[in-house]
């Protein structure tokens, strides 16, 4: 009965949730079909197999737990790359339209000057609000920080992400980014006068580089989850105030720290714009205002991408991470499949009698091959199911990478998701190893001659 | 010798067993030589050394760094400028030009970027390459030398000049995406030997800066990079007491103001590159490798118990023979950690092979790293990893095993 439940959750699953792949569906929607086939080519009970699976429960156990494993390890594998997916395809507007300098394939590389911007600013399809349109000018910068109290062993500095930006409020618009309460934008002077007289930048912090920064903080004892508005770091020998945290999470500006672009770009020799993003109506307009800019803008020589074609481009390092993912949980699985091999052949040899008396009895050879493939199957599922939920557990943990294309990336704080896929994934990868390992040993079973077995 | 010769005969008495067994532990040894393999050589790019090392000057606050060329010369000298001041005792600039051989179509089978260098230094100063064989040497300098006599050579890997369809002694042209208006042509002088630079390049920098002056000369303006064009400074020290001084040289130089620059030991710089990879490196070292391990010890200890069940006569006999429990504890982890051990020294040396001379190493996106190598040491991680999982593996069912009373198995038999 275990299988007509999975049988029917696998259809229902591949109906129902969207956003579930082709691959999968088609894959978890064969994995289904095969499990009815069996289900259905069985005439032995089902009540056979988990008796002797509980009869034979220490090989079972042992079995069933190196499966547990490895699905564990493929589910948090592939949540780490679904996080980095997220994070890519997650960040980008597609009303947005991203310019940069020509040839620049990263905002790091892309130089504007001034009066480019300026001119960029007055073309028309860039969305106007109160008469004032809607382009974020930004510098994008990453730096090194001195990282207070290292720990011994550990780093003693780490890249920092800053984008000045010369109005906060027109990015929030563009980017659609909100501060959490009590939270502000940073003022137009970009700078406040501290209690002790000295002056800091002031500056709103990404959710994930606010709990990164707030690990400094471990060694003086006043340990914090992430830094919140009001508190300090010390970037270029001088104080950083915290005067906002942005609502950024599964986004890149997540990693990012925000300031007054005047300020932040000739502090770090930075002195021209990186990065112009127009908002649009739509985003057929906003592929309108693209082609315009690369095909009919001649004042200056740019390249404009719609925000997410942007972001989506710095996915390459997911593909390697993804491909690097399979690869290892290719081999695992056949290690999988040599350890269930094992357990079955011994089943086998174990009960060559009850093979002989099963055919005696009139049960036909596939019969005999769809049973122990059945058990086969069930101890894969079972050890499988379980990992996959531990595997679950992961889900919502944060951690470090960067995300990359050809010629630049970005560090980011990522959260580690599972989604449908991630367990449908699982859940294939277990059918199919238990499926390939069970196969062997039950055609041998099957092979057996009524006769040959009893004797 | 008798127990050995029992362990042999055991091993071989259910060959399709002990494949499944030797198999299963292969293919897991293989995988946790890949993971351990990319970890040992991040631990070693990352271990703090006190002799013959190098450091690294950087602009301070900036990434990438783009220094003015300017800073080369006073910086080569570890900014030595009073008496009693020391000197590196070798240097290294690097300039990084990159581009694309299809003006209009970027990919990454036609992109190249190459280190723009005083050729020499490639034989003195490139890690691994400062320590090549004899043989090994003799050739590269050759290569090294053609490239000194043709400022418009460049040195290719040889995945790159694979990967662009080339050959040696090809002209290529280059479309600069960093050095905008800066289109280059080269002619491919020679190959790195076989192994890390494999996808790396090497241009003369004489080339770069001649080019650089040119495009002035053209355009009646410096080239926008002109005054940053020098991107890393390697500095090579006896030890951390020179360190020390030439940092405190370099700090204090009145040269370096805007932009500043910053010093810090090549293992140093590597650590702050891989900290971005944190969580990742973490995940590979206390969850991939351990849960592989413990499945190999699974499968191992599944196998094992398997054997014991089904031999719990024989033991009994062997027991009556005069076999005393130890040695029946000795025969069935003897067989484990034969089976491990030399399916793990097996695994090792295959992916040892296949993995540095078939495939040219791992291509895994870490930092800068273009590919891993597996070290030598693998054969011993192999072979201990193995042997290792399979003592864990096979403790229980061989202890369950010596504790085999006579009288019982007899009277089920009976």
């Amino acid at each position: 009965m275990s299988f007509l439940g999975l049988a029917v959750g696998g259809l229902l699953w591949g109906g129902i949730i969207p956003g579930l792949s082709h691959f999968v569906t088609a894959g978890t929607l064969l994995a289904v079909v095969i499990v009815f086939l069996l289900y259905g080519a069985s005439r032995i009970p089902t009540s056979y197999n988990v008796l002797n699976l509980q009869v034979r429960w220490r090989t079972t156990l042992l079995t069933a737990l190196a499966f547990t494993l490895v699905t564990a390890l493929l589910t948090v594998m592939l949540a780490f790359v679904n996080g980095m997916y997220a994070l890519t395809l997650g960040s980008g507007n597609p009303e947005n339209v991203i310019i940069l300098s020509e040839g620049s394939t990263d905002e790091g590389f892309s130089n504007l000057g001034f009066s480019d911007v300026n001119d960029i600013g007055t073309q028309p399809g860039i969305l106007q609000e109160d008469g004032v349109p809607l382009l974020s000018r930004e510098t994008y910068l990453v730096v090194n920080q001195p990282i207070p109290n290292a720990p011994p062993g550990r780093p003693k500095r780490r890249f920092l992400q800053l984008r000045g930006i010369d109005d906060p409020k027109i990015a929030a618009r563009v980017h659609r980014v909100e501060l959490y309460p009590g939270g502000e934008w940073f003022s137009d002077a970009g700078v406040r006068q501290l209690s002790d007289g000295q002056i800091a930048v002031e500056v709103v912090l990404g959710e994930g580089i606010a709990r990164e920064l707030a690990r400094d903080r471990d060694g003086n004892g006043a340990k914090k989850i992430r830094l919140e508005v009001g508190d300090q770091f010390i970037l270029n020998d001088r104080p950083w105030l915290v005067v906002g945290v942005m609502q950024s999470s599964g986004k890149t500006f997540d990693s990012e720290v925000w300031g007054k672009r005047s300020l932040i770009g000739p502090m770090f020799g930075k002195e021209t714009y990186s990065t112009l993003v127009a908002r649009t109506a739509s985003p057929d307009d906003a592929v309108k205002l693209r082609d315009y800019f690369n095909r009919q803008y001649k004042r200056a020589a740019v390249n404009a991408q719609i925000e997410t074609d942007y972001f989506a481009s710095l996915s390459e390092t997911n593909k390697q991470f993804l491909v690097a993912i399979a690869f290892v949980t290719v081999v695992l699985a056949i290690g999988g499949v040599f350890g269930i091999m094992n357990t079955m052949y011994a089943a086998i040899s174990q009960r060559t009698k009850d093979i002989g008396v099963l055919r005696l009895l009139g049960f036909r050879r596939h019969q005999i091959l769809v049973a122990f493939l059945t058990e086969s199957l069930m101890i894969a599922v079972a050890g499988g199911v379980v990992g996959i939920a531990l595997g679950c557990l992961s889900h919502g943990w944060t951690a470090n990478s960067v995300v990359g294309g050809q010629g630049g990336g970005k560090f980011v704080v990522l959260r580690l998701m599972i989604d449908a896929d991630t367990i449908a994934l699982g859940l294939l990868l277990t059918v199919a190893t238990g499926i390939l390992g069970g196969l062997m040993p039950a055609l041998r079973a099957m092979r057996m001659s009524a006769l040959d077995a009893l004797r | 010798m008798k127990l050995f010769g029992l362990i042999a005969d055991n091993i071989l008495r259910n060959p399709v067993r002990s494949l499944l067994t030797i198999l299963g532990t292969m293919v897991l040894v293989f995988v946790v030589t890949l993971v351990w393999s990319i970890l040992d050589f991040l631990n070693a790019a990352t271990a703090t050394r006190t002799s013959n090392f190098k450091a690294i000057v950087t602009e301070r606050w900036r990434l990438p760094s783009q220094m003015p060329y300017s800073y080369a010369a006073t910086l080569k000298e570890g900014a030595a400028r009073e008496p009693g001041h020391i000197r590196p005792r070798d240097a290294m600039c690097w300039s990084f030009y990159g581009g694309s051989l299809d003006r209009e179509k970027r990919t990454r089978e036609n992109s190249l970027f190459a280190f723009a260098l005083e050729p020499p230094k490639l034989l003195t100063m490139m890690d691994e390459l400062d320590s090549l064989p004899p043989d090994q040497h003799r050739e590269f300098a050759e290569v090294v030398r053609r490239l000194e006599q043709n400022r418009q050579g460049i040195i290719l890997g040889r995945q790159r000049l694979e990967a662009i369809q080339k050959r040696v002694g090809d002209r290529i042209k280059i479309y600069s995406l960093n050095y905008r208006g800066i289109d280059l042509e080269f002619e491919i002088v020679g190959l790195f030997p076989p192994g890390r630079y494999d996808n790396s390049a090497a241009m003369n920098i004489d080339y770069l800066t001649a080019a650089l002056d040119a495009y002035q000369r053209e355009n009646g303006q410096p080239h926008p990079l002109a005054d940053k064009s020098l991107n890393l400074v390697w500095l090579r020290m006896q030890d951390t007491a020179e360190f020390d001084r030439i940092a405190q040289q370099i700090l204090t130089a009145p040269y370096y103001s805007n932009p500043a620059v910053k010093i810090e030991t090549a293992s140093s710089g590597i650590a702050t590159f891989l900290e971005a990879y944190r969580d990742l490196l973490w995940g590979m070292r206390y969850l991939l490798a351990p849960a592989i391990l413990v499945t190999m010890a699974l499968v191992i200890s599944n196998a094992i118990s398997i054997s014991v069940r089904e031999r719990q006569v024989e033991f009994a006999v062997l027991k009556v023979l005069g076999y005393r429990p130890f040695h029946i504890l000795s025969l069935v982890l003897g067989e484990a950690i034969l089976v491990g051990s030399l399916s793990g020294l097996v695994s090792a040396a295959l992916t040892f092979s296949v993995v540095n001379y078939v495939v040219g190493g791992i291509k895994f996106p870490i930092a800068f790293f273009g590919a891993f190598f597996i070290p030598s040491q693998a054969l011993l991680w192999g072979t201990i990893v193995g042997a290792a999982t399979a003592l864990a593996g096979s403790f229980l069912p061989a202890w369950s095993a010596c504790r085999v009373k006579v009288t019982d198995v007899f009277a089920r038999v009976g």
